[in-house]
């Protein structure tokens, strides 16, 4: 539940186009993925998430552990894949014990450093060479007093697609760079609507449109994730407009009509599939959403940009994308150094490719060989997930931060029940009660301010 | 009154055989019901400090009782009592209407009686789609010109919960038409033919002796379904809303759940499903006072 861009499951229908690409044979050089691995019988347990995310995932994987068994004979992998619902309290009852899986998975930055603090965790940097971690994207989101903590796999991002024809039709121009400002984006939906078309298509009945707009415009007057943090542990508030003062903008969309009028009966995945059919000129999608809407819309007829710039902070000019799911190796493992080096192995060129084929979703890794993608627009998406500075600003909220203050607020606005600034006040006083029930995670979350 | 031999109450008093048959059952309710229960008392009382312990306080209770979503959520679980009187009478008049065997009244028994059999989120899918703001139910209104009436069913914070209740007691009050019809089956049919012999109409033999007759089965229907009003809805507010939009139509359950195992706050979690247990469990000694009440007067 911590970000909703995790549960994407079976919207991200890109393997369907890459499967083309084809898959090919595990065949690791000598030094990868085998530096680690003991001579004597090994037996490891993973507890693994990631099919929501990228359906194909637990086939790459079972082939993956396959692999890895034929070059280490003595190493066996048992993998055990995770329910979204209670990937974080089954493993917080692992923790509790200190018993449990060798790998397991968890969200990047709140949900992993969560038990970074508990002592449930090996820093992967510690157990991982330098010079392959260099290869490795998106660290920055587990990084946590110098050191990495767990390793990504893969790329999500958000990006504003949009339908040619429908901009033809009501005389739009798409930008000419990567993104427009936000004053060309309501001056586009103004056209848009005049022409009869509905401008933005979305679904905020599971709360998740809400949440993708927080991710992609509500910090854009924030410098950095720790000017969240901030109003996190009480530093500052988010009734400053600093923080939710985009919430006026989204309620001008709503109120102005820009929006499908029902966007609160829809789930985020109904949503988008209006902008598959062309009932809509605009919708935030995933890079599998796009690629469906690629393939039912036809490749002339959809363009992608980015979510348009409205604030001047310095995460305005920040990408959007996360490594969604982490793996980590666990404190209590007896076997830290074979587990870490099945984790160096998936990202051995050969897996990264079979990945690729397996889910169609971009690999968090710079070895990942990007001319596998033949779709332009999702092309242009990669281009935006691994270009500058990401941040998802989901990851940097407490779960329940996330859940009864970012997705009612934004459920709030959406359904004209209230206003932007009931908005902010629900996030200070959801924050307030988080702070007052959770004195211990506070202590932590202040830690990402040092 | 007799005395009875001093041999056989010392036997009675002794007679250790009964309890040895029940107690591997009442061991395993013990770690079934018992221990979980105990476990959840425990962890209510036990709070997280900002050293990263525990301590033993009442702080997960006070934090909850804070907590507006708390509120919110414990209303719209008493909102939902309202259901409990409309599905009953509702369950009580087509029960009596199907007792008259009117023609069809078999397939009619069928149709009333099929909601209760399917799965919670089966229905509440299928009530996604009708109530949809462009759903089936609108649809209809716009179709028949009558689409001032269309609303955002489950869209709108101030219709979701009355429409989530709608869809409890469309497939709850089939339970109570057949608890209903099997107890009418028992009636003696001589009271209906005695006041039918007296001139009394189909409204007097229901009000008068149908219902009397019934007011076991009643109370138990009732109380069953007040429980479910309470801590039985997640599935109907999880697969139609997961509590929204905002916390609109959040129920206990749900703010339990969440606290769970999204929040990983087991504490606050337990402290709520204490005060949930304590508030069904008065309405379990209810029942039980009332079948006490109807054994003593030898009536079933």
């Amino acid at each position: 539940m911590h970000t909703s861009i995790q549960r994407l499951g079976g919207l991200l229908a890109a393997g369907l186009i890459v499967a083309a690409c084809g898959g090919s044979a595990a065949s690791p050089a000598p030094g990868q993925g085998g530096s680690g691995a003991a001579a004597g019988p090994v037996d490891l347990t993973f507890w693994y998430w990631a099919e929501s995310d990228a359906p194909g995932a637990d086939k790459w994987m079972a082939d993956t552990v396959t692999a890895y068994h034929a070059l280490h004979p003595n190493v066996t992998i048992k993998v055990d894949p995770q329910s979204t619902d209670t990937l974080q309290s089954a493993f917080q009852t692992a923790a509790a014990s200190n018993s449990g899986p060798d790998i397991a998975s968890q969200w990047a930055t709140g949900p992993v450093l969560s038990f970074v603090w508990t002592g449930a965790v090996s820093a992967i940097s510690d157990l991982v060479p330098a010079d392959e971690m260099k290869h490795w994207l998106n660290t920055n989101e587990n990084t946590y007093q110098g050191k990495v903590w767990a390793a990504p796999m893969y790329l999500l991002g958000i990006g504003l697609a949009y339908n040619k024809d429908l901009f033809a039709k009501a005389g739009v121009t798409p930008p000419t760079g990567d993104r427009w400002t936000w004053d060309e984006f309501l001056a586009a939906c103004a056209k848009l609507k005049a022409a009869g078309i509905t401008p933005f298509v979305g679904g905020d009945k599971n709360g998740y449109l809400g949440a993708w707009w927080f991710a992609n415009v509500g910090g854009q007057q924030l410098d950095s994730a720790q000017d969240l943090v901030q109003a996190v542990v009480g530093n500052k508030s988010f009734t400053d407009p600093k923080y939710t003062g985009w919430y006026s903008e989204l309620e001008k969309l709503v109120k102005n009509g820009y929006v499908n009028n029902d966007v609160m009966s829809l789930d985020l995945d109904q949503g988008v599939r209006l902008f598959q059919q062309g009932k809509g000129a605009m919708a935030f999608t995933s890079d599998g959403m796009l690629a469906t809407a690629v393939s039912q819309l036809g490749g002339d007829k959809v363009g992608v940009m980015q979510p348009p710039k409205w604030g001047s902070g310095k995460l305005a000019d920040a990408g959007n994308a996360t490594q969604s799911i982490s793996f980590f190796v666990t404190k209590w493992s007896a076997h830290q150094k074979e587990a870490a080096d099945f984790l160096q192995y998936l990202h051995t060129p050969d897996r990264l490719k079979a990945w690729y084929a397996a889910t169609g979703v971009v690999a968090a890794d710079d070895r990942f060989d990007s001319s596998l993608i033949t779709v332009p627009q999702l092309q242009q998406m990669a281009k935006f997930e691994t270009t500058g500075p990401q941040v998802w600003l989901e990851n940097w909220i407490p779960p329940q931060l996330d859940g009864d203050g970012d997705i009612p607020a934004g459920q709030t606005i959406f359904s004209g029940s209230g206003s932007a600034a009931d908005a902010g006040a629900l996030w200070e006083r959801v924050a307030n009660t988080w702070r007052s029930a959770h004195p211990d995670e506070v202590a932590n979350w202040q830690n990402l301010l040092k | 009154m007799t005395a009875i031999p001093r041999s056989i109450r010392s036997r009675r008093r002794f007679d250790a055989t009964p309890y040895l048959f029940i107690a591997p059952a009442v061991a395993l309710i013990a770690l079934v019901y018992g221990y979980p229960i105990i476990r959840i008392v425990i962890d209510s009382f036990l709070a997280p400090t900002a050293s990263g312990g525990k301590t033993v306080s009442t702080a997960n209770y006070s934090n909850v009782v804070a907590d507006p979503v708390f509120w919110k959520s414990a209303g719209n679980n008493l909102f939902l009592l309202i259901g409990v009187p409309i599905m009953t009478a509702l369950a009580l008049l087509v029960a009596a209407v199907l007792f008259e065997q009117i023609r069809g009244w078999r397939v009619y028994r069928t149709l009333v009686f099929t909601p209760y059999i399917l799965a919670v989120p089966v229905i509440g899918a299928t009530f996604v789609y009708l109530y949809g703001f462009n759903g089936i139910v609108n649809t209809l209104l716009r179709d028949t010109g009558l689409g001032g009436l269309a609303q955002d069913w489950l869209g709108s914070p101030s219709l979701v919960v009355p429409s989530i209740l709608s869809v409890i007691v469309y497939r709850e009050f089939g339970f109570g038409v057949m608890l209903f019809l099997a107890r009418m089956a028992t009636v003696n049919v001589e009271l209906y033919e005695a006041a039918m012999l007296d001139g009394a109409g189909w409204w007097a033999r229901f009000r008068y002796i149908t219902i009397p007759q019934l007011h076991s089965v009643i109370g138990f229907f009732v109380v069953i379904e007040l429980i479910t009003m309470l801590s039985w809805v997640f599935a109907y507010v999880y697969s139609m809303t997961g509590g929204g939009p905002g916390f609109a139509s959040s129920v206990l359950e749900i703010y339990i759940w969440k606290n769970a195992f999204a929040y990983r706050a087991v504490g606050i979690a337990s402290a709520v499903a204490v005060l949930l247990l304590v508030a069904t469990s008065v309405f379990v000694i209810i029942q039980l006072l009332v079948r006490k009440g109807d054994a003593e007067t030898g009536e079933e």
